[in-house]
């Protein structure tokens, strides 16, 4: 099964990704909230996570440490921003806002579950902070800002950029 | 690529108008005039999609020439590309292994036990860890 990767429309640039987890809604939430098994899964396979402590409630840290498959460590802080048991859980990069200090872009992520069946329909919404784009919107008068799934981005992407290797010897209008 | 210019490429990227601005201005040079020509925009309208386009590195225009061309620069799109991908396996990979892992617990009872886990002090002593996702991990490919 794969990440479904909607199109929406916000004031921030986003990425949606939807899923369907044949489980229902409390244990989903359980997934995602409970340490002893959010290590079990964030990754994926062959993946471990020798640090998962958190705190949830808004205001409360997660603290991770993520160790790839080559033994490779990558720590993060979160902080929970919002919390409604079992539907909604919104956590966000410790400097999420600030001027980024790292390679990446912070980002918030929200997790909103909803009940279909005995299904549990997952959705994730990321949204990256940075002031260079937020002045940018002020800017130009109109913040509505999203980027589109990431398989559209990368076909344009791609697209793109074999044009211009096409076209870099005989450049005409 | 740091992280504000991938934050501008994503809002460049964002709208549709600008998409196509740019599917155009792959194909080759042309002036603000000929971008606006296909569509019912001014070129006050135009001139600001293109501002935003500029600013995110996305293309460049010529100062010498008095029709100022503009020309598409494909660095940021193709550091998107890459981050991107890498942000949607990472996601696709922990997904994969939630599923099986609900899969476990919902055939078999759950285990009663908390697994022990290792203190922040010895993770941090090992190395000085580094951000992870949303920055996914590229040298693995699976």
């Amino acid at each position: 099964m794969t990440v479904d990767i909607d199109t929406s429309s916000s004031t921030a640039p986003i990425i949606i990704m939807t899923r369907v987890f044949e489980a229902p809604r409390e244990l989903v939430w359980a997934m995602f909230t409970e340490p002893k098994h959010v290590a079990k899964w964030y990754g994926g396979r062959g993946f471990e996570n020798p640090v998962c402590e958190m705190d949830v409630r808004p205001g409360g840290l997660w603290r991770h440490v993520m160790r790839t498959p080559s033994g490779e460590e990558f720590a993060n802080e979160f902080v929970f921003v919002e919390v409604i048991k079992p539907e909604k859980l919104s956590w966000q990069h410790i400097d999420y806002g600030r001027e980024p200090s790292g390679a990446h872009p912070t980002s918030r992520m929200t997790v909103t579950l909803e009940e279909a069946g005995a299904n549990t329909r997952w959705r994730l919404v990321t949204e990256f902070s940075s002031f260079e784009e937020r002045a940018l919107a002020q800017r130009i008068g109109f913040a509505e800002a999203i980027a589109e799934g990431s398989d559209k981005l990368n076909a344009l992407a791609k697209a793109l950029y074999a044009q211009t290797q096409a076209s870099s010897v005989g450049r005409a209008p | 690529m740091s992280s504000d210019a991938l934050s501008s490429t994503l809002f460049a990227l964002a709208d549709p108008t600008r998409r196509a601005l740019l599917a155009r201005l792959a194909h080759g040079d042309l002036s603000v005039k000929e971008l606006a020509q296909p569509y019912e925009m001014s070129l006050a309208a135009v001139s600001k999609h293109l501002k935003v386009l500029e600013s995110a590195g996305l293309i460049s225009r010529s100062r010498q020439a008095q029709w100022r061309p503009c020309h598409f620069e494909p660095a940021p799109l193709q550091a998107l590309s890459v981050w991107l991908e890498d942000y949607k396996r990472f996601w696709e990979r922990s997904l994969d292994g939630l599923t099986d892992y609900l899969k476990e617990l919902q055939t078999a009872p759950p285990e009663p036990s908390v697994p022990k886990r290792k203190s922040m002090r010895k993770a941090k002593r090992d190395k000085t860890p580094r951000r992870h996702p949303p920055r996914p991990m590229r040298k693995e490919s699976t």
